[in-house]
């Protein structure tokens, strides 16, 4: 493979490192607001910005590429593992500053997603990456989103040259407990890991006092009204980080603009689900220990798609636990958003998600002694329990009603689901019809809507509408009787 | 009582709808009895009687001047993305609107419960969606001379809404933003300001020719390639990106 490597071309080389790039899942570019400026190109926008969807539905927001897909790890459930045979191919700092320059004047692109293999050693990779980087940022005067990869084993300082350059770092920890970990990836240490993150969020802590903001990341500003958030109530609020606040000056490139920034869109990380056997709790549990202990911004999950023939993994015919994955978002976004804490949606003797309802309405249905709500009165964080009201509703309902009174004509028109949420809320004290608060009756009325979603979920590339012609096949050839009866006027 | 209705119709562009505003308001004609349209006006109903209002800045000017300080700025953007919506109704919501507005001020957009204030809220949030669908998915091709063009042919008129953030983000680059269905163009020479031109077919006809230009092939590559074949969904694709989109994506062609 190493003979051939010289002889790809550009198109072939970005067919082979974005085709090894793509099971990384975080692909957002928001967290981070820079305006543009004369005589550079581009700037970044806080919500983030999706330029198109892949025929996998997921949004491609920024170039995602590695470096190289040559590795010397071995890790069992990735495709660029040292044992597998396969084309490689590494890119010139040059060629990826081209890149992303020419799509991101095309409007194709919203900056670089930029991972590598680990090419002879940690520490080579890192300083090639930050070469591009570095070049990016200065000779071609780059202002857009740029998203890099700390690669666990490379130096501090070489992690902090890079971090001043770009707008999220992560380090994908891919497997929650250790066991698994040694299970798949016997190369990564839990503490290698671990490490150049805490390091990253140190170095964030020191930037973001030094310019005069609160060590804490932002959040979503709704959350200051959520007082139980996991993120107000943090048993890991570190105390002692203004004695660690680490010299940030040091090891600062030189030649840098004046609006210097650290990390600005902050670290996240990724974990795959279905690859070993943890159960949605583990994930959760380590999901939220995530963002209180080392902040982080995201925490994504992937659905394992199965890539090597292991006896540690799934058989490559397993399909990619989608559902799994999608209710385990909705409880990042109950996490993040929603004031809930990870130990209310799932306990030890219920450790994963129910299958057939999303977390809330679960939730909901085990604490119908909190219900039915009144949506004229109730405070911000109880709306927000409510299936069927979400963050954007809840704060219209807020408002709204403080000028009148509401009702259930004015909550569709605001963007609640109703069909949701009529079990759960009353309006002026009354509900929207006779239900009862009945556990089971709820739960039936539920499921019976939500499965159908469930299973489309599941199901991306056979979800269609059944079809009362196609699918009974209904219509029989004609045969001579049926021709001899339509002359006779019988049909 | 004389029960005959007035309308008032007036192109459609922003100057002109608030100078029919102003028009209609003056009338005295009362509230109930007249209504605002925008031009082309489809079906003429019976029993109404049709105004056309001239654009007259001054007029324009006083009405904006007016939303701004009785009501407030905010109300002000509202108003102005809801005008540049495809809806028929659009001018008389903005005139429903502004009665209770001037009535109750800057609280007035909090009036959810309030139907007029809705309809306003709809139209703005629809508006306000394409614009940022098409700063996301405008494309632009590389002419010779390193000027970028992108075509689009969007249901509102988004072009003043997409191009603060092209002039932002390109601030030192030659583009041009070409609405298709309108004929008018936001243009944007390197490190100056940009300015809206309205275009005749021919120079349209020039402006459309494609070019050879690698990085096309590149970006197919790319795209082909990011996406996960085990996780084919191409009605979750639909969904985030509408077929009507992609008429005018390089990656869709």
């Amino acid at each position: 493979m190493e003979i051939l490597a010289k002889d790809f071309s550009l198109q072939e080389k970005l067919n082979i490192l974005a085709d090894a790039a793509k099971y990384d899942v975080a692909c957002t570019s928001s967290g981070s607001d820079r305006r543009g400026k004369k005589g550079f190109l581009g700037n970044t926008v806080a919500c983030g910005i999706c330029h198109s969807f892949a025929s996998d539905g997921r949004c491609i927001s920024l170039l995602k590429i590695l470096l190289t897909n040559e590795c010397i790890f071995d890790c069992k459930y990735c495709l660029n593992r040292a044992s597998n045979d396969r084309p490689r191919a590494t890119f010139t700092p040059e060629e990826i500053c081209t890149l992303v320059v020419e799509f991101y004047r095309r409007n194709y692109i919203e900056g670089l997603f930029l991972s590598s293999g680990v090419l002879k050693s940690p520490t080579y990779t890192m300083e090639q990456i930050y070469r591009t980087i570095y070049l990016l940022r200065t000779r071609y005067h780059f202002r857009g989103y740029i998203h890099v990869k700390a690669i666990p084993g490379a130096p501090e300082e070489l992690i902090t040259k890079v971090g001043f350059l770009a707008d999220r770092m992560s380090v994908n920890i891919e497997l929650p407990t250790k066991e698994s970990l040694r299970a798949l990836a016997p190369h990564k240490k839990p503490e290698n890991l671990i490490k150049p993150i805490r390091q990253i969020q140190n170095g964030i802590i020191g930037h973001r006092l030094s310019i005069g903001k609160s060590p804490q990341m932002e959040r979503s500003t709704s959350n200051r009204y959520l007082r139980h958030s996991i993120f107000e109530e943090n048993p890991y609020q570190r105390l002692e980080t203004r004695q660690t606040v680490p010299s940030v000056g040091k090891s600062m490139p030189p030649k840098l603009p004046k609006d210097t920034s650290f990390v600005p869109a902050g670290q996240s990380t990724q974990m795959i689900i279905g690859a070993s056997g943890e159960s949605d709790l583990q994930l959760l549990s380590t999901t939220q220990k995530l963002y209180q202990q080392y902040d982080l911004k995201r925490v994504f999950f992937s659905a394992y798609v199965p890539l090597n023939e292991d006896s540690a993994l799934p058989t490559l015919d397993t399909a990619p636990p989608l559902l799994r994955e999608h209710r385990l978002y909705q409880a990042d976004w109950l996490l993040r958003f929603y004031g809930f804490h990870a130990d209310e949606l799932l306990s030890t003797d219920h450790p994963n998600f129910n299958i057939l309802l999303d977390p809330k309405c679960d939730w909901a249905l085990r604490h119908l002694e909190l219900f039915p709500v009144e949506v004229n009165t109730a405070s911000y964080a109880k709306l927000l329990r409510v299936p069927g009201i979400g963050t954007k509703s809840a704060q219209r309902i807020v408002k709204a009603r403080k000028q009148g009174y509401l009702d259930f004509s004015h909550l569709k028109k605001i963007g609640v689901v109703l069909k949701r949420a009529k079990y759960f809320i009353t309006c002026n004290g009354k509900m929207m019809y006779r239900i009862p608060i009945e556990e089971n009756f709820i739960t039936r009325q539920l499921t019976g809507e939500d499965s159908r979603q469930a299973w489309a979920i599941e199901h991306p590339q056979t979800y269609r509408q059944l079809s009362l012609f196609d699918d009974f096949h209904f219509s029989r050839g004609t045969t001579t009787e049926d021709y001899q009866k339509s002359i006779s006027g019988q049909i | 009582m004389d029960e005959r209705k007035t309308v008032f119709t007036c192109n459609d562009q922003f100057e002109d709808m608030m100078t029919c505003i102003y028009d209609a308001w003056a009338s005295r004609l009362g509230h109930s009895h007249v209504q605002l349209r925008t031009e082309p006006i489809g079906n003429l109903e019976l029993f109404c009687d049709y105004r056309h209002v001239e654009k007259d800045s001054a007029k324009a000017a006083s009405v904006v001047r007016s939303i701004q300080k009785k009501i407030s700025m905010r109300a002000y953007m509202m108003i102005y993305r809801a005008a540049m919506s495809d809806q028929d109704d659009k001018l008389d919501a903005i005139y429903r609107f502004l009665v209770v507005g001037f009535y109750y001020g800057a609280s007035i957009i909090n009036y959810l419960q309030e139907p007029t204030v809705m309809r306003i809220l709809e139209l703005d949030r629809s508006v306000s969606n394409e614009a940022h669908s098409h700063r996301e998915f405008i494309r632009f091709s590389n002419l010779p001379g390193d000027v970028l063009v992108s075509h689009i042919s969007p249901k509102s008129n988004v072009l003043t809404l997409t191009a603060p953030h092209f002039a932002d983000r390109l601030p030192s680059e030659n583009w041009m933003i070409i609405d298709d269905t309108r004929y008018t163009a936001v243009v944007h020479p390197a490190d100056q300001d940009y300015y809206l031109t309205t275009l005749s077919k021919k120079e349209m006809d020039h402006l459309s020719q494609l070019r050879d230009d690698p990085f096309v092939d590149l970006w197919k590559v790319f795209f082909k390639s990011i996406g996960i074949e085990q996780r084919k969904n191409p009605r979750c694709q639909r969904n985030m990106l509408p077929l009507w989109y992609r008429k005018h994506m390089t990656e869709f062609h």
